[in-house]
């Protein structure tokens, strides 16, 4: 045989064993197939940043090249770069890819295809759904006080529920506002699973009229997410707080100085503390009873007092009745009370004048001596 | 022409001067509203402090005004009818017992003469009053409509230490001259019924014995007015 010979044999060779060999690779990279998809968050917001892992397993007899691994699609935002570096996965092996991606998209659920480049075997194209849900946590008022009272501490609970198809991490609660303080301070919730709720509960203690704003901070994954809910807060009076009512009132005089009887009876609802009787500036207090302190009036509870003073000039007398609630806050009503007029005359000493002692005996002198002499004369 | 001063010191020569003598009620009719007029004057300085004590309504001008003529009237008529008439009447029933002679006129003239210390009496007491007046402390009603606020104003006002004070001299001096014209009453009723001087002394120390401790009762245990105790 000559050269030319060889050189066709070898060539005729070759022809025919590479395509053998081709077909022997796509049937590996079909053996190449996705086991698990993985996303975090679970369930996106708009706008969330998040992860998709995709976990690929080889179960032909042969390892596969692989030149290329990426992720695609027109509205999810892919972040992260392809894998481009050309690389073999065994066989029976596992091998994962983790892309980030990002959701600036409405409500719905999209399928990002995530695309594995075989060499010289095809590719493998498996879309990924992803699904976005712009359901916030949902924070409500439970219960409040009908009024709130400067200085005085109310109960407010929290109910924050979780509408999401996946849970959602790290909640924090906090209450805030101006001249509002608030106990605790903050409450970590940690956890709430999805269609779940959690009640927490709050002292607030307003000192002006404000907004109570109630925050709930939380993360969707590595998202932080914040709601607020506001709750207009005017100080009033509490409709079960206690009232003082003063009756059964009497005002006598002796001398100069005046005693004022009665009863204070609590027509509220709510206990009051240290219930302090006396009267008000326009009057002067004198002993014995400056103050009346009562002490503690439970509701439809009652208690009589008295309290002495001197009044001039006036015509009425503000009794103030200064009581405690729970809390310690003072609270104090005035009641205004008319003084039973008196027209001003100088008291007697008790003692005869003089004057008029010796008016008395002269007369008395005088008349017994003409009774006498009257009948002497007979 | 008559002598006021046997009257008062010598009553029994006085009254046997007028005996045989028509009786003549002018004296002691003059005698008699001369302590009207007194007992009016008194009756409507006493007033003034019903108006005080009304000062606190509305009109209470009004009713302290109204207030201060009746008083003025009450006490007017009531000195004629009790001191004078009444008196006499009273001694004219009781001298009857003893058989008494002389018609009521007699006795009403001389029960008129025996008022002049009484008329005395009258004027120191008022004089008195005046003294008294700015001392009392008076309470101040706001609504007459209030029985039991007007009932205890009252009560207040004579307890008022100033005003139990000048009840208590007014007392004193009265029974002092009531003695007296007590004194001149005896002779008088004597001489007008024709009694024996122990049946003139029953006839008119009787009466105004009881007059007296009513007096003495009615001022140390206080007044029952308006319904109250």
């Amino acid at each position: 045989m000559n050269h030319r010979c060889v050189l066709f044999v070898i060539i005729a060779a070759m022809v025919a064993i590479i395509p053998v060999s081709a077909v022997e690779q796509q049937t590996a990279a079909a053996q190449v197939m996705v086991t698990n998809v993985t996303l975090d968050p679970l369930v996106f917001m708009t706008d969330d940043t998040g992860t998709v892992t995709v976990e690929v397993i080889n179960n032909g007899a042969q390892s596969v090249a692989i030149s290329r691994v990426t992720m695609y699609d027109e509205k999810i935002r892919v972040q992260s770069r392809a894998y481009d570096t050309t690389m073999y996965l065994g066989a029976g092996n596992r091998m994962t890819f983790t892309f980030t991606v990002s959701a600036p998209v409405p409500d719905g659920i999209y399928y990002p295809v995530f695309s594995m480049d075989f060499r010289d075997a095809g590719y493998l194209r498996y879309p990924v759904k992803l699904q976005v849900q712009d359901k916030p946590l949902k924070v409500s008022i439970l219960s409040k006080p009908d009024v709130f009272t400067g200085g005085k501490k109310e109960q407010v609970e929290v109910l924050v529920g979780n509408p999401r198809d996946n849970g959602v991490s790290g909640v924090i609660v906090y209450p805030t506002g101006e001249g509002i303080d608030a106990s605790p301070s903050s409450i970590f919730i940690g956890m709430i699973a999805p269609d779940q709720s959690q009640k927490v509960n709050f002292s607030i203690t307003p000192r002006q009229s404000t907004t109570l704003e109630i925050h709930v901070d939380y993360m969707n994954g590595i998202n932080s997410h914040a709601e607020v809910i506001r709750l207009p807060i005017d100080l009033g009076k509490s409709k079960i707080r206690a009232e003082p009512i003063l009756s059964n009132i009497q005002i006598e005089r002796s001398g100069n100085t005046y005693s004022l009887t009665g009863d204070v009876n609590n027509a509220g609802l709510e206990v009051a503390n240290a219930v302090v009787i006396t009267t008000g500036d326009s009057v002067v207090p004198v002993d014995p009873y400056r103050k009346y302190v009562v002490g503690t009036l439970q509701p439809d509870d009652f208690s009589a007092f008295e309290v002495t003073f001197t009044a001039e000039g006036t015509d009425r007398v503000p009794v103030e009745v200064s009581y405690k609630d729970n809390d310690g806050n003072l609270y104090t009503t005035t009641t205004t009370i008319d003084i039973p007029l008196t027209k001003p005359g100088a008291q007697g000493t008790g003692e005869f004048p003089i004057v008029i002692i010796a008016v008395i005996l002269v007369c008395a002198a005088v008349i017994g001596g003409i009774v006498w002499y009257s009948w002497r004369k007979r | 022409m008559i002598n006021l001063l046997d009257l008062l010191v010598h009553p029994e020569r006085f009254f046997s001067a007028l005996e045989g003598k028509e009786p003549d009620l002018k004296i002691p009719a003059a005698i008699a509203l001369a302590g009207a007029v007194v007992a009016a004057v008194a009756g409507y300085a006493q007033s003034s402090l019903f108006s005080e004590m009304f000062s606190g309504m509305g009109g209470g001008a009004g009713v302290g005004a109204f207030i201060g003529i009746m008083a003025a009237v009450g006490a007017f008529f009531g000195f004629l009818v009790i001191w004078w008439v009444l008196m006499a009447g009273v001694f004219h029933v009781i001298s009857m017992m003893f058989k008494g002679s002389g018609n009521f006129t007699r006795t009403l003239a001389n029960t008129g003469y025996g008022l002049l210390p009484t008329l005395i009496g009258s004027v120191i007491t008022t004089l008195i009053l005046y003294t008294y007046l700015p001392r009392i402390a008076v309470p101040v009603i706001r609504n007459l409509q209030d029985a039991a606020a007007v009932q205890k104003a009252m009560q207040e006002m004579m307890l008022d230490p100033a005003m139990k004070e000048f009840t208590q001299v007014s007392m004193a001096i009265s029974i002092l001259f009531l003695v007296w014209s007590a004194n001149i009453w005896i002779f008088g009723v004597r001489q007008a019924r024709g009694l024996t001087l122990k049946q003139a002394c029953i006839t008119v120390i009787v009466p105004v014995t009881i007059f007296i401790l009513y007096m003495v009762y009615v001022t140390f245990s206080g007044f029952s007015m308006l319904g109250g105790a």
